[in-house]
């Protein structure tokens, strides 16, 4: 199939947009299909071969944070010629309604029109009232998907549209190789954490008061935190002679945060809230670490009720000190956690969810009118 | 010359209308054309997943299935909704044995019928929506195009089966250190 995607935000800023957009597309090429990504990019800018620029982006304030997107009649005409040249079978945008290249997109396509929602946008009440000015627009979308529940939420309460929720893949091959950091995990237990450690929601302060408790009996038990943020206040509340044993490591690409999760023993997730989807779990399972999260709905389900990584009740820094004593000294019981999340993250390997993916093309392709349509994807 | 622009004025917003109403009439035509082809791939993927049920039922001599299976591809238009939750209700009930090809199948099939159902369903709800609009029902610019109608069935999800693991390599995680002793 020929496949063209559009991106809405610039790839010389990092992000899950972005990330997203390149795993699926490498996903989808590794199935056998053409692919073409449009995305705003610095015409000098180093790209994947299977990206084409639309021109320079521009930092724009966009729902809370700084987007780097374009729009305007330059890239309008980019839009268009892409399209022209493309044929592709399905266009796939993401992010549509937020002003940018995948907006144009849709503007400028006919036929079958998939789109990805990824944010549960916190305007959406202002996106309500321009409904009835967006809807020439909307309807020009075939099918949707979320990548949340809470997307998928915002979709049907202020668009008035379903939508299919397929939650973001994980590219288990890349966690599965990773080399665990020198030195690390080491014998005498090693615990991780990643996140935001200031944001009260991630659980950080649950973490540490168990290290803490945990770290006095166990000479050699150490850990892993990575994260933005600043390491004065991360250490601030560690006493003096456990400083040692908590390493740092700040803010971590890619490659580095898939050798993190490799090298550590439990991986613990005791956030408090605001978790949608538990991303960094599904990545922490495909790294083969055993994990220790507080019983959340999202976690909960993404552990498959608890087989696939042990919980404890949100919020009890007691049950979660137990709980890491109970997995530090069990080693059979974090293999077996770890084999059974190998199993289930399986359902979120790109491969996977990228077959997903294209069943919701073939579902758009089916119902567009001129199209002939035969089974060969399902 | 006032009168010349009245003229102009009004040439000028003839047009405007004029644009504006046959945009809004390809819009309808191409709304209902889209609820039409959707309706077609939902009814291909309900009789395909009909089909590879009767398939199983076969296979597994289930007699209520097979049954099932035939009411809802024989069904009228007026029972098929209620013929296609019964053979849902059926499947549901069914201990599924995954490493069967026909159970697999029957799967992948219901998996696409949720996916043409929510896709019809959007897609009638545009096409309803445009035909509420007040210059479509006053110039009747729908007459042409028999109503959309919902297709009203519970969601027809199966439980979802392992993928198969796609990745090489351990599947048990790499050797586990020595306990950590408590002192």
């Amino acid at each position: 199939m020929r496949i063209g995607i559009v991106s809405p935000y610039s790839f010389d800023v990092p992000g899950g947009v972005q990330n997203h957009i390149m795993d699926l597309a490498e996903a989808l090429i590794g199935l056998g299909h053409e692919v073409s990504v449009l995305a705003p990019a610095d015409d000098d800018a180093e790209l994947p071969s299977y990206v084409v620029s639309a021109g320079r982006a521009v930092p724009l304030p966009y729902n809370g944070s700084v987007a780097r997107i374009a729009f305007g009649p330059v890239s309008t005409a980019r839009v268009r010629r892409w399209l022209k040249n493309g044929e592709f079978d399905v266009l796939h945008v993401h992010e549509p309604l937020s002003p940018s290249l995948s907006f144009l997109a849709v503007l400028s396509a006919r036929g079958p029109v998939v789109a990805t929602f990824h944010t549960a946008m916190t305007r959406s009440r202002a996106l309500a009232g321009l409904q009835s000015f967006l809807q020439p627009v909307i309807e020009k979308i075939t099918a949707r998907i979320a990548v949340s529940e809470l997307a998928r939420k915002v979709q049907v309460e202020h668009l008035g549209g379903g939508a299919v929720e397929i939650p973001n893949g994980v590219a288990v091959a890349k966690f599965v190789s990773a080399t665990p950091l020198p030195g690390w995990p080491g014998t005498g237990g090693a615990l991780g954490f990643l996140g935001r450690f200031t944001e009260p929601r991630k659980g950080f302060p649950l973490l540490r008061s168990a290290f803490v408790t945990l770290a006095q009996e166990r000479p050699d038990l150490r850990l892993l935190v990575a994260g933005p943020g600043d390491p004065d206040e991360l250490y601030a509340d560690i006493p003096d002679k456990l400083q040692d044993r908590v390493e740092f490591l700040g803010l971590v690409s890619e490659e580095d945060k898939a050798r993190m999760l490799r090298s550590v023993d439990v991986y613990v997730a005791p956030n408090t809230g605001g978790e949608s989807f538990g991303m960094i779990l599904t990545e922490a399972m495909a790294a083969g670490a055993a994990i220790a999260a507080s019983d959340l709905d999202a976690f909960r389900r993404v552990l498959d009720g608890g087989r696939a990584g042990a919980l404890f009740p949100n919020g009890d820094a007691a049950a979660l000190t137990t709980l890491l004593g109970d997995l530090l000294d069990d080693p059979r019981r974090r293999a077996e956690l770890a084999s059974c999340a190998r199993t289930v993250v399986a359902t979120f390997d790109w491969p996977s969810v990228a077959n997903r993916v294209l069943e919701v093309y073939a579902t758009a392709i089916e119902a567009t009118d001129g199209r002939v349509f035969d089974d060969e994807w399902s | 010359m006032p009168g010349m622009w009245w003229v102009v004025g009004v040439v000028v917003l003839a047009t405007v209308f004029s644009a504006y109403l046959g945009w809004t009439a390809q819009r309808v035509e191409r709304l209902h054309a889209r609820a039409q082809s959707a309706e077609r791939a939902l009814d291909a993927h309900l009789v395909r997943r009909a089909a590879a049920a009767a398939v199983v039922a076969e296979h597994g001599d289930r007699v209520e299935l097979y049954a099932a299976a035939r009411l809802a591809l024989d069904a009228e238009p007026g029972d098929r909704e209620s013929a296609e939750n019964d053979l849902t209700r059926q499947l549901r009930a069914l201990d599924l044995d995954p490493g069967d090809p026909a159970v697999r199948a029957l799967i992948a099939t219901s998996r696409r019928v949720v996916l043409a159902r929510q896709v019809h369903t959007d897609l009638v709800r545009d096409a309803l929506s445009a035909r509420r609009r007040l210059l479509v029902r006053l110039l009747r610019l729908a007459r042409r195009h028999p109503r959309p109608e919902y297709f009203d069935i519970v969601e027809p999800t199966m439980p979802d089966l392992p993928p198969p693991l796609t990745v090489p390599g351990p599947t048990i995680p790499p050797e586990t250190p020595l306990p950590v002793q408590a002192v």
